[in-house]
């Protein structure tokens, strides 16, 4: 009787079981992060696609079917919305308030951080805390009293008060990351460059703002998005119809009795285009400056 | 090319119990390659800031070239400096790393390129130059450091240290290339290390210090054969010299050292130097040691048990505890010594091979 085959010993059995049993558990453990990623990336994506459906159809279509593919492309709500609905001016105000709060902000607070971050003076971290602490307070404790400041100042209702109560928002913030990134950039780089022959102010901004380029991008995305998408101050601070930004141009479609879904859709359409644009553009720095530390 | 000379420099900081510099004054000749040398907080790295003027002078003078120099900004110093981490500006490339110093000075392109175009090709950078610093190795980016400063055509070279974040193979190359180039440049150096190899190598004269001061100056050899204190004997020569406290006896009018292990060892050499001495302490290098097995009778040896045998390859330390708790020496014997752990020696030290230390100041007490 040979009913054993004499090429298999147990103990390659026994290597082909191990063997299946990792590339098993390889699979699954690859399987389930997987799983994980592509449940994020849809509960992050689906109502982005409803939106974007939506804006492409009629609040009458919307209402009937909720969830359909749509049926005709409705693209002229994009220039309903543009034209005749005052986006072009919305985009434009938002546009404008936002891009010098960011620049302002930017360049503001990457100052400050080399100061707190390379200066030994008296009260460095007295400053410090107080900025940090200032992080911690809701920003709308704030609002009443600012509202009182600007009009004092002949600033409400105008897109420079609104602009610098950005700045003012977002600097501690801002202040906070770059200081934590900058203070890690070592001493003798400063020192090389002293000895090459840069002054204080070309050290910053021929050494630290391009060495801290991943911090700076990291701020500047976060902060840009953050006032992109602004609502509570703006609509507080600016009267006037043509002054107003995109969060609130998107809030006319909203009636008492009434909300216009679709153009709402299209109107956050037009308003997240910018945000697209920038983190493609800006991404690879972003992940640098999470994951920074590589300074050398 | 210039001279620099320190002339009682001070350093205090804030809040500290002592100045982290203390009146320190050595001048370095024109076209010298001065190593300063000691343990890490000797101050040896703020005397170097300060001569580079990145640390401010609490007190003293600093010359170069003739000049007064305390309240003279660091780029105007005429100085380039040689940094432990490089501080390679990490966004350029390699050839903006050469010329970021030059184009401040407002020297012109052709001029920079030719300047850029030989340091690159002393150094062996000519393939380099377009890459950035993230892409170099450690030997790399060394001569790269080296080539910011050379391109600079400064009057003094300073040094902090640059060899320490290299591996064994690549400081050995580099310090002969770094003793090539002070011969080809002929410029003034100032280098700055813990390591004594580099010191004993590199240095025309070293200058050791301790705790915020100059324990000695001196040329390499003359330092080590003849150190002023027992802190320079011992940090010098590797392993380090061996210091026995030992009491003084006059014997037929003649000194003699007892020491704890009961040997007896005479003082000929100090003639009447000695008088008044109870007790000294006594140095002797590891290399000047022999090991007589088994343990041989006599006055004039100390005695012991084999503690440690560490063969090296071309030599083998050997680690005797002596009787009597008087401490241990380290001898260095050639390898092929006969000597086991356990064993019961002698050993054998030459009068001439003998230093002597005062027990209380540990200054050197030297032969007439």
């Amino acid at each position: 009787m040979n009913a054993l085959p004499s090429a298999i010993n147990p103990a390659s059995v026994g290597l082909t079981t191990r063997r299946a049993t990792e590339l098993l558990t390889g699979w699954l453990r690859q399987g389930g992060l997987m799983a994980v990623v592509v449940l994020y990336t849809l509960f992050a994506a689906l109502p982005f696609g409803w939106i974007a459906t939506m804006s492409v159809r009629t609040t009458s279509e919307i209402s009937a079917r909720h969830f359909a593919w749509p049926e005709q492309w409705h693209w002229e709500k994009f220039r309903i919305a543009w034209v005749d609905s005052n986006f072009a001016q919305y985009f434009w105000n938002s546009a404008l308030v936002v891009v010098s709060a960011v620049a302002i902000v930017t360049l503001l607070g990457a100052a400050a951080a080399h100061c707190l971050a390379r200066y030994n003076f008296r009260g460095n971290r007295l400053v410090y805390f107080i900025l940090f602490s200032s992080i911690v307070f809701p920003p709308q404790i704030i609002l009443i009293s600012l509202f009182q400041v600007l009009v004092e100042y002949d600033l409400y209702n105008s897109r420079l008060g609104l602009t610098l109560v950005y700045v003012s928002l977002q600097l501690p913030m801002t202040v906070y990351l770059l200081e934590s990134f900058f203070a890690r950039i070592p001493q003798d780089l400063f020192d090389a460059a002293k000895i090459d022959g840069y002054s204080d102010f070309e050290i910053f901004w021929r050494i630290v703002l391009p060495v801290g380029m991943p911090a700076i991008a990291t701020t500047i995305i976060l902060n840009f998005i953050q006032l992109w998408n602004e609502f509570l101050f703006a609509v507080v601070l600016l009267s006037d119809q043509d002054k107003r930004t995109l969060p609130i141009g998107i809030r006319a479609y909203m009636g008492d009795y009434f909300q216009d879904i679709g153009m709402i859709a299209t109107g956050m359409m037009i308003a997240v285009i910018p945000v697209v644009i920038l983190y493609a553009f800006f991404s690879e720095k972003l992940i640098q400056g999470m994951t920074a530390g590589a300074v050398k | 090319m210039a001279e620099v000379q320190l002339q009682g420099l001070f350093k205090n900081y804030k809040g500290a119990a002592r100045p982290a510099v203390q009146d320190v004054s050595f001048t370095v000749q024109d076209g010298e390659f001065m190593v300063l040398l000691g343990p890490s907080g000797c101050g040896k790295s703020t005397t170097l800031r300060m001569i580079a003027g990145l640390e401010s002078i609490s007190d003293g003078q600093l010359v170069i070239g003739g000049r007064v120099v305390n309240e003279v900004a660091a780029k105007d110093r005429d100085i380039a400096m040689v940094f432990q981490s490089y501080a390679l500006y990490p966004h350029m490339t390699v050839a903006d790393n050469l010329s970021f110093g030059l184009r401040r000075r407002k020297i012109d392109e052709a001029q920079i390129a030719a300047r850029v175009k030989s340091a690159a090709s002393i150094l062996g950078l000519g393939e380099l130059l377009e890459r950035k610093p993230f892409a170099l190795s450690g030997g790399q980016r060394q001569r790269v450091a080296l080539g910011r400063a050379i391109v600079r055509e400064p009057q003094v070279f300073l040094f902090d240290e640059p060899l320490s974040n290299l591996d064994a193979a690549l400081r050995v190359a580099t310090r002969n290339e770094l003793v090539r180039l002070h011969h080809r440049l002929g410029a003034t150096m100032v280098y700055v290390t813990h390591d004594q190899v580099e010191a004993m190598t590199m240095g025309q004269r070293i200058c050791v210090m301790n705790g915020g001061q100059v324990a000695q100056i001196g040329r390499p050899l003359d330092v080590y054969k003849a150190p002023a204190d027992v802190f320079v004997a011992q940090f010098l020569g590797n392993p380090p010299m061996n210091i026995l406290a030992a009491q003084l006896q006059a014997a037929g009018g003649e000194a003699q050292a007892l020491t704890g292990d009961g040997a007896v060892l005479p003082l000929r050499r100090w003639r009447d130097r000695l008088a008044g001495m109870r007790a000294v302490k006594l140095g002797m290098r590891p290399e000047e040691l022999s090991i007589e097995s088994p343990d041989t009778a006599g006055p004039a040896l100390l005695r012991g048990v084999v503690a440690a045998v560490e063969p090296l390859g071309a030599e083998t330390l050997v680690n005797v505890m002596l009787d009597g708790n008087a401490g241990e020496v380290i001898a260095r014997l050639h390898r092929d010594a006969d000597a086991a752990l356990g064993q019961r020696v002698s050993v054998y030290v030459p009068e001439a091979a003998l230093y002597l230390f005062d027990a209380a100041t540990g200054k050197a007490i030297e032969a007439p």
